[in-house]
């Protein structure tokens, strides 16, 4: 584990959870359907993706939650819990060739209760592809 | 190659007698399991010591490993095929992701999108553990957008555990509609 435990102590609305990046390649997407079990066609078929608007397969909802769980944790370290993730907002289709960066930022503190609410996006330089909210407890 | 099925077709009338309903209860394929999780991280890059080490995962007030949050979507699916079901045929129709809301519920409607989601957590999901799922349509929103008329479905899903504990609670939202152009 590369991230150590993070405290609920000296947190400020606003500040930056951090960012990653990933790009989006046809391997990734056949990885990630293996692997989450979301097989629908449209996540790893670009022909069958193209008939329903997009540009080609484009990464299904499964990723795009987990992607945003990994965004928590590496922030988190491995102490707390995530309580809720959502609601998640699809705004756009995240195609294979799209760099997507997944970033966020501390949105409500309550040390008392040790909750932390965020707020998530991802996205590219074409603008947000997706928004969520993360409601974090410490323990 | 054939279109891949996308929907019941019904009429609103039906797809309104589902309201308030259980519409599927679904048992998870596969239990939770150490190579399942790890083949889940590796297209994320996932790197967090509770999901693959025992010793990091008691020392965070775990029983042992537990599963990623979200993967409980990917454990409370059932099989795409089991022992039992017919051999597929050449031209099939390709195999959707089963959401009932979009594939159990009648609605005059041929197209349909995800719009959001939301999940609640309660139970980690421990090594062992396996998941059933409780599928409800709780609302319905006629709504007209710019790529058709439809509705807003919302499917809320209750995952629990062996034990009978509630493990995750979400709810889903699906736009089913007909492009512009097409009659009900």
């Amino acid at each position: 584990m590369t991230v150590a435990q993070r405290s609920i102590q000296d947190l400020e609305v606003g500040q930056s959870i951090g960012t990653i990046q990933i790009p989006i390649t046809l391997q990734r997407l056949v990885m990630e359907a293996g692997a989450n079990r979301d097989l629908s066609l449209i996540h790893h078929d670009g022909n069958v993706a193209r008939t329903t608007g997009a540009s080609d397969a484009y990464a299904n909802t499964f990723f795009l939650m987990g992607m945003f769980e990994r965004l928590c944790r590496d922030w988190m370290g491995p102490g707390g819990r995530i309580t809720n993730l959502g609601p998640m907002k699809m705004l756009a289709f995240n195609v294979v060739g799209d760099t997507v960066t997944f970033s966020g930022e501390v949105a409500k503190v309550d040390p008392a209760a040790g909750r932390v609410t965020l707020s998530l996006a991802a996205g590219n330089e074409q603008g947000r592809k997706a928004i969520c909210d993360a409601v974090l407890e410490w323990r | 190659m054939s279109q891949p099925a996308w929907g019941k077709y019904g009429s609103w009338e039906e797809t309104e007698s589902y309201l308030g309903k259980v519409i599927r209860v679904s048992e998870g394929a596969d239990a939770v399991e150490a190579g399942s999780i790890r083949r889940w991280l590796e297209p994320k890059e996932f790197d967090c010591a509770i999901h693959n080490d025992d010793e990091a995962a008691k020392a965070a007030g775990y029983e042992g490993i537990v599963a990623p949050a979200t993967m409980v979507f990917t454990y409370g699916l059932p099989a795409y095929w089991q022992p039992g079901d017919p051999p597929a045929q050449a031209g099939d129709e390709p195999r959707q992701i089963p959401i009932p809301v979009i594939f159990d519920v009648p609605a005059p409607c041929t197209l349909s999108f995800a719009t959001s989601v939301d999940v609640q957590f309660h139970a980690p999901m421990h090594i062992g553990d396996r998941l059933t799922v409780t599928h409800r349509l709780v609302d319905i929103a006629k709504k007209s957008l710019s790529v058709g008329d439809g509705a807003f479905l919302t499917q809320e899903d209750t995952y629990t555990n062996q034990r009978d504990e509630i493990v995750a609670i979400s709810r889903l939202v699906i736009f089913r509609f007909n492009p512009p152009g097409d009659s009900e």
